[in-house]
């Protein structure tokens, strides 16, 4: 018994000796969305697409003012109609050292699109041919002409992995030793709970980064995050709770910009139900939500209320559209006008707080009007089966654009011949879903905001689901950091961030 | 160390009986005004617990609120108030449940023991070694959350510990004189069992019962806490200290008053459960 | 030798809980509803996505080809693979193990200590004012939930007072015992009050057993009685319940691995759950099955060592 005591003083001991490395210098952000693959085409969840950024170049990159700029690509060109798109590439190594060709990037693009679990497919749809012309140039062939296609270039997905690796050891090549092409490299992964990164030595971007790496932390509970942030165990947080935003701002070392995003919150409803299968019932649905207060009263105001079905952060948004504005009176003369039978609807929620905010207010205000609901909380898990299947009634629930270009946006949301339904709201419009596929190919710009202009004013007159409110991000970060914001296409610009400590 | 075991003179057993009494009548007391409470909430309760309103979110205690009110707007007071009438019902449920499936189990398996007591047992030893909150999170999944739903996932669960208690018990009082002399005369098992066995080992079970309830509601907090409580709106005050949580800097009157209703409602159980206790062992 | 074929028996009446275990919960988890695919491959993914993953998986075959196959390379000592992650469940334990252990093993350091002293205080003064004011510091402790507390320490004492970390688990020893400091004193805050109830009401009802009077009688110091005789009798129950509270501890601390991002085998857990994670699920379940029955073995033995009547 003693003997063993003393063996674990002695483990105790050496334990304090080998403690690891002081990771200090370190850039810690904190995140309630878990990074679940170090593979990009492996996932489209919130954790992992902001991880993908930090490990994987593409081939464009979106700069500091949101314009399109050189990535691993040093200069393009489009043909004149449009169809072919022709890339050079730059001398540029992965972390392991070996150059990146034209091959690596023809095999990545193509992985996307054509691995039959790829995740998120949809910004390689219209891509034909890839070609490799020399080690140093791709030519991209499309369908037809698509007027998004550069900017989807740049989408979370399309970073440029290791072709010889990813052959060579398969879905272990993302797991340990992780070749990667962007800022940085893994320096540790541990499932569940946090990612370190370490520079890329053989990073093409000049002295970049211009910091020694961050820890990814997952934080599943907001208070926590809070907590942590306040103590400067985190130097940067994701989602810091709007009830807390006040007492966080006041903090003197930390500040929260409440930056800009794409992020739309929204009601689906499904459009195969009563009274949902109806316009009138779907207009009486949305002129039943006071959004404003909603808005207020869920994000204490840092929200603005949602006039469109499109993000306001995106190319052609249009805020002058004012279409089933709240008008409880208006409501419930539609509502009589669908033949709602007063039948009981469930609304479908997962149980994060914010959600069950929305659908508690919902209840009440649909109520109101004369729709009677029972709320219905479930796991992601559930609810995303169940959503995907079409299997409820109606849901607060939200999603974000890739891309400031609409394309991906109205191919999402309302178009009923792009794979998902409309959000699996069974919404279609003959009519929306032609104008999607020409304002793809369209590409004078004052067309095209005419177009997309025509697909909102459409789409939320026939609430094709109900727009809420816009929030920003509500990141924190602390005064030591310099340098590091998040994009509205929920990218870190960590790359360039700078501590102090 | 040595002070604190040092020898203390034996109470006389009079006094404790005493004590014993004024302890349970003291938590029947607690319960009851809580029993009040639920069943009168229509009259008591100041306002409509589920009514938003977004004007005066977050208000601390007034005249007009006496609790406060939470985040869209209701009145903390009135959902305390009808909270109670979740909280006792779960807590009562949460025992029963259980408690019928684990008294039946164990009285079967200590009374036929044999290879009935070994299969029923390895049920029990597979059970037990189950992580709860898996099989809970796993059985609300297959049925949906819900308070109904997580009182059947504890009497799949809870009813292990009952299930033990009740055959250890059994297999002493199988042996006492007047239950071998029921047998020797010819008495059915049921009758039995019914008659001169479930009598003997109620006593030990209502005491375990008083405290389980305790631990019912407080898993049900804890489920609150994962999202897998009560449905919303429902006030539960589990669920209310749960959703509380992020403003409990502040707001805190949003997770004090319901933690202060479940702290009075657990101490009238743990009371009458201690009281019990002590009548028994100085009356057997 | 006799306590050799008992730790045998034991050992074998593991292999049908064992077999028991893998059944429920390979058709449980089926059960609930929600595909692990779908969660795994995120809302955007398009069915012909999902149904390949499946199938890549194995997950579109019969459950019980799929079953027979798990215990197959379970017994190979394959655990598989977990769908979220794609990294051996084996390697996911491992990584949580040794801090769960950790986390358990500061929790009993604190609460027993603790325990014992209330419950012989509250017992020696049963009824009177220091046992009165120990129930109701044990029904607050037990009473108030850990993610409420969890908050206020967090806020006081480590952005107050900044005297410890709110999160993480640190590196080596002492920074361990630093970073995990609230989550083990919000544990122990609800473990103590539980055991020293159990405890208490064990020594009081020892301390009227016939023997004890027997010994006053025979003139023994109370001192001696105490020690030798009422403490020691009293344990075991308080031991058994403590078997049972350390196995919940490994799976049930998920509350606190949240509130403190420590996330440890609890969160694991529940996040498996949450996630449809099959293969994880059914190798934590695994390792809390057989971590269940090596405690409760080392308690029965531990209780047979003190008292020699219950090996018989």
């Amino acid at each position: 018994m003693a003997l063993r005591f003393a063996h674990l003083l002695t483990a105790a001991a050496m334990a304090l000796v080998c403690a690891g490395p002081a990771m200090a210098d370190k850039i810690r952000i904190g995140s309630p969305y878990p990074t679940t693959t170090l593979d990009p085409i492996r996932s489209a969840n919130a954790g992992s697409i902001e991880t993908f950024g930090q490990l994987y170049s593409r081939l464009l990159r979106v700069d500091e003012t949101g314009a399109l700029a050189p990535g691993l690509a040093e200069k393009w060109d489009v043909s004149a109609d449009g169809t072919v798109v022709t890339l050079t590439l730059r001398d540029a190594k992965f972390s392991n050292g070996d150059p990146i060709t034209a091959d690596d990037v023809v095999f990545s693009l193509l992985r996307v699109r054509d691995t039959p679990d790829s995740a998120y497919p949809a910004p390689m749809q219209m891509l034909d041919k890839a070609e490799a012309v020399d080690a140093h140039t791709v030519k991209l062939t499309l369908k037809s002409a698509f007027a998004p296609f550069l900017g989807n270039l740049e989408v979370f997905n399309i970073g440029i992995v290791s072709k010889k690796d990813v052959e060579a050891r398969g879905d272990k090549a993302f797991v340990e030793n992780v070749v990667t092409s962007g800022p940085y490299m893994v320096e540790k992964w541990v499932p569940n709970d946090r990612l370190l990164i370490a520079p890329n030595p053989n990073y093409w971007r000049e002295g970049y980064p211009k910091n020694d790496g961050a820890e990814l932390i997952e934080v599943a509970d907001s208070n926590t995050r809070v907590s942590m942030m306040l103590s400067g165990e985190l130097d940067a947080a994701r989602e810091i709770p709007w009830s807390q935003v006040a007492e966080v701002q006041a903090n003197e070392n930390i500040e929260m910009p409440l930056e800009p995003s794409t992020v739309i919150y929204i009601v689906l409803m499904n459009q195969t139900r009563a009274p949902f299968d109806k316009l009138e019932g779907r207009q009486a649905a949305a002129m039943a939500l006071d959004t404003a207060a909603m808005s207020n009263a869920v994000t204490f105001g840092a929200a603005t209320p949602a006039n469109s079905t499109l993000p306001n952060a995106l190319k052609f948004y249009d805020p002058t559209l004012k279409v089933n504005g709240f008008d409880p009176a208006a409501a419930k003369a539609a509502l009589e006008a669908s033949g709602y039978d007063g039948r009981e609807i469930t609304i479908l929620i997962t149980d994060e707080p914010e959600r069950e905010k929305q659908a508690v207010l919902m209840q009440a205000l649909w109520g109101q009007i004369g729709i009677k609901s029972k709320i219905e909380k479930t796991d992601a898990g559930t609810f995303w089966t169940r959503l995907t299947e079409g299997d409820y009634d109606a849901t607060p629930t939200w999603w974000y654009n890739e891309t400031t270009d609409p394309d991906l946006a109205v191919r999402w949301s309302v178009c009923g011949t792009c794979g998902n339904k409309s959000y699996y709201t069974n919404y279609e419009n003959a009519e929306v879903d032609r104008l999607v596929e020409a304002g793809a190919a369209e590409r004078d710009e004052t067309k095209r905001a005419q177009i997309y202009a025509d697909i909102q004013r459409i789409t939320t007159t026939e609430v094709a689901d109900i727009p809420l409110y816009y929030p920003p991000f509500a990141n924190a970060y602390s005064k030591k950091l310099t340098g590091l914001r998040m994009t509205p296409a929920l990218q870190w610009t960590l790359e360039g961030a700078e501590i102090t400590k | 160390m040595t002070d604190v075991v040092s020898p203390a003179p034996v109470h006389p057993a009079a006094p404790r009986f005493r004590h014993g009494t004024i302890e349970a009548a003291l938590g029947a007391a607690l319960l009851l005004a809580w029993l009040i409470a639920a069943f009168g909430a229509g009259v008591f309760a100041p306002y409509d617990p589920n009514a938003l309103d977004l004007v005066a979110m977050l208000t601390p205690p007034d005249a007009a609120h006496w609790f406060g009110t939470d985040h869209l707007g209701r009145d903390v007071l009135s959902r305390v108030i009808y909270g109670a009438r979740i909280d006792i019902w779960m807590g009562f449920a949460g025992v029963i449940a259980p408690l019928a499936v684990g008294v039946t189990v164990g009285l079967i398996a200590g009374y036929f023991g044999g290879l009935t007591d070994t299969i029923l047992m390895r049920i029990v030893d597979i059970t037990v070694a189950f992580p709860f909150f898996i099989l809970v999170i796993a059985i609300v999944g297959v049925l949906g959350p819900g308070l109904v739903n997580y009182i059947i996932a504890l009497a799949l669960v809870a009813w292990v510990a009952y299930a033990r208690l009740v055959r250890a018990e059994v297999l002493v009082v199988k042996r006492l004189e007047y239950v071998q002399a029921a047998r020797a005369l010819g008495f059915s098992d049921p009758v039995i069992i019914l008659r001169h066995v479930l009598p003997n080992v109620l006593g030990s079970i209502t005491i375990y019962a008083w405290t389980d309830a305790v631990m019912v509601i407080l898993a049900g907090a804890s489920l609150g806490f994962l999202g897998l409580g009560a449905q919303p709106p429902t006030a539960e005050w589990g669920v209310m200290i749960a959703d509380g949580q992020p403003y409990v800097l502040q707001a805190w009157w949003i997770c004090l008053f319901p933690g202060i209703a479940m702290v009075t409602l657990s101490l009238g159980f743990i009371l009458v459960s201690d009281g019990l206790s002590r009548r028994l062992r100085v009356s057997a | 030798m006799n306590s050799i074929t008992f730790i045998g028996r034991r050992l074998l009446q593991i292999v049908p809980v064992l077999i028991g275990i893998s059944l429920v919960s390979f058709f449980l988890i089926m059960m609930i509803p929600g595909d692990p695919v779908r969660i795994v491959l995120g809302p955007r993914a398009t069915e012909a996505a999902v149904a390949a993953m499946r199938q890549e998986w194995g997950l579109d075959r019969p459950i019980w080809a799929q079953y027979l196959s798990y215990v197959g390379n379970t017994l190979t000592g394959d655990l598989g693979q977990s769908l979220k992650f794609r990294v051996p469940v084996l390697d996911l334990v491992l990584q949580y193990l040794p801090r769960t252990m950790f986390l358990v093993a500061y929790v009993l350091v604190l609460s027993l200590p603790a325990t014992i002293l209330m419950a012989v205080i509250a017992a020696r003064n049963e009824g009177r004012w220091p046992d009165q004011l120990i129930r109701v510091i044990s029904i607050l402790g037990m009473t108030i939930p850990v993610f409420w507390l969890g908050v206020l320490f967090a806020r006081y004492f480590g952005v107050k007072l900044g005297w410890f970390p709110v999160s993480g688990y640190g590196e080596g020893f002492v920074d361990h015992l630093h970073h995990l400091f609230l989550p083990a004193v919000s544990t122990s805050l609800w473990l103590a009050p539980l055991l020293t109830r159990n405890l208490r009401a064990a020594l009081i009802e020892q301390t009227e057993a016939d023997y004890v009077a027997a010994s006053r009688a025979k003139g023994l110091p109370e001192g001696y009685i105490f020690r030798r005789h009422i403490l020691r009798n009293s344990v075991l129950p308080t031991l058994n319940l403590l078997g049972v509270m350390i196995a919940f501890l490994i799976g049930g601390s998920v509350v606190v691995e949240i509130v403190y991002a420590v996330p440890g085998l609890g969160a694991l857990m529940v996040g498996s759950v949450l996630g449809r994670d099959y293969f994880v699920i059914q190798g934590l379940t695994l390792v809390y099955a057989i971590a269940t029955v090596a405690i409760t073995l080392a308690i029965d033995i531990f209780t047979a060592a003190i008292d020699p009547r219950t090996s018989e």
